[in-house]
């Protein structure tokens, strides 16, 4: 069996906005949700990288404490984009609690603020273990706390999916969740991803050369993707959430269709776990194509991982040369906002979707001279007014681990 | 401490880690409140705190049957006559 699945309800907290106002005004005005690291008290003073892709506006948070007790910040924000896109759906209780929908949500390590109190615990002085770590610490802290709080705070009972692919952890959320329906597990899934604050993972890149160093005193301008100026990438935090329905279940209930999945690839390089592999990204992008039925061609639009690394945007450019030619626009969203990590394969696929909706495809923030290296491709350095009808989503990730997702206007 | 003041230390605890105000002394804790086993396992380390003293783990499960604010200030006044005595609760 194979059925049609189609995208009926996103929502994201992003650096550059919370609604789809916010997220579109910044969008089509080039504004950047780059600021300052925030000192911590632990690492910040020995991270060259001193920018962040910050949310820094309130959320109203009104869950009642029968749920926030096992939440961590990164459940927070699952929660309230999941609770944003279930509200929107309109869909009744008797059906998000039947057990026909399912969850595919994720984060790259679930709550490292809470880790840190536990392992302030373990290596404190006091030998007393009445003073040490919380019966909720695990719950709060564990890789799949975004899925699990999810599913308590609105009684699904459907499938569970949790992965934990760094970058490419929300775009394997989207595909998983995809292919559930697709064969038919489930008539829907609720799907995304989602990171908090943390300069862990900042000094995790950091560490490996990898974070952007250059622009501490102003943020804004970057991370660049394919942009000569591009020193590396620019961790930032945030959550999106996409409810994915079966066809005919969402056109029967009148759901409003922002596009169909057509198509999703994930494969690994089979070598290295941090070197990008052209010939890993190539495939990729062939395998989401073939599993699409589409010829390069009939796309309009990518979304480029384009983290603002030296060597991966290169890497990733030629491969969309190799399969693309200069054919559709590419655009890097990663160059408004940072590196949503966890969350970025959500909110990039959720900004297509807007973008389809809308008519427009926004620029690559700060490419400013292209890398001639990555030169190849036709980039967006403009605001256009622009119909999409097919495109792709492309995500990578540490230890290999590659996606592409295919979506089509209907 | 006097049950008094052990009630009114609960009563502190459950309005300012439970966000539970004035619960019944006799209130089922779960029913009425929704106060569940994570709870129990959370007000253990709280009641831990107060006595300046670490639970048993039998001590601990002992305690998995308590429905009630007052089931609560009849364990810790054990606990606490147990304490004075250097012992702790048996099984």
């Amino acid at each position: 069996m194979e059925r049609r699945v189609v995208i009926t309800q996103g929502s994201a907290i992003t650096p550059v906005g919370h609604t789809k106002d916010e997220i579109v005004k910044s969008l089509v005005e080039g504004i950047s949700g780059v600021k300052e690291l925030r000192p911590d008290d632990l690492l910040s003073d020995f991270i060259h990288c001193g920018v962040f892709g910050t949310v820094d506006y309130p959320i109203a948070y009104d869950f009642k404490r029968l749920y926030r007790k096992t939440m961590g910040p990164v459940a927070y924000y699952a929660c309230q984009v999941a609770k944003e896109v279930l509200e929107a759906s309109g869909l009744n209780n008797d059906f998000i609690t039947s057990g026909r929908l399912g969850v595919a949500f994720g984060s790259t390590h679930g709550s490292p603020t809470v880790q840190r109190q536990i392992y302030k615990s373990f290596f404190s002085q006091s030998r007393s273990s009445f003073s040490s770590i919380g019966a909720v610490d695990y719950l709060k802290s564990m890789v799949h706390t975004t899925a699990v709080n999810i599913t308590k705070m609105f009684g699904i009972t459907g499938r569970v999916i949790s992965s934990s692919t760094a970058c490419t952890t929300s775009s394997q959320s989207i595909g998983f969740g995809y292919e559930t329906i697709k064969y038919g597990m489930q008539d829907a899934m609720l799907c995304g991803g989602a990171d908090e604050y943390d300069t862990t993972t900042v000094a995790v890149f950091d560490n490996l050369l990898a974070c952007s160093t250059e622009f501490n005193d102003t943020p804004h301008l970057t991370p660049r993707p394919f942009d000569k100026q591009r020193d590396g990438l620019v961790v930032s935090e945030g959550a999106g959430a996409l409810l994915l329905e079966e066809f005919e279940f969402a056109k029967k209930r009148g759901a409003t269709i922002l596009a169909e999945i057509i198509g999703f690839s994930c494969n690994n390089n089979g070598g290295d776990l941090i070197l990008p592999n052209m010939d890993g990204i190539t495939a990729t992008i062939k395998l989401g194509l073939k599993d699409a039925e589409i010829s390069a061609d009939s796309v309009d639009f990518v979304s480029a991982h384009a983290t603002g690394t030296k060597m991966g945007d290169v890497i990733e450019a030629q491969a969309m040369g190799r399969v693309y030619g200069d054919s559709p626009k590419v655009s890097g969203f990663k160059s408004y906002m940072g590196h949503t990590m966890g969350s970025c394969g959500a909110i990039e696929t959720l900004i297509t979707t807007y973008m389809m909706e809308e008519g427009f495809i926004a620029p690559t923030l700060n490419l400013e001279n292209i890398d001639q290296r990555c030169a190849m491709i036709n980039h967006t350095r403009e605001l256009s007014e622009s119909d999409i009808r097919i495109a792709a989503i492309q995500n990578f990730a540490f230890g290999g681990v590659n996606t592409c997702l295919i979506i089509k206007k209907i | 401490m006097t049950r008094d003041e052990i009630t009114s230390e609960i009563i502190r605890i459950f309005r300012d880690q439970f966000e539970i105000e004035r619960p019944g002394l006799d209130d089922d804790l779960r029913d009425a409140h929704e106060f569940d086993s994570i709870d129990a396992i959370e007000l253990l380390r709280e009641i831990e705190i107060m006595l300046g003293s670490e639970l048993t783990q039998a001590e601990k499960k002992n305690a998995m049957e308590i429905r009630t604010i007052n089931d609560i200030l009849d364990y810790i006044e054990l606990l606490s006559a147990a304490r004075t005595t250097g012992n702790t609760i048996p099984n």
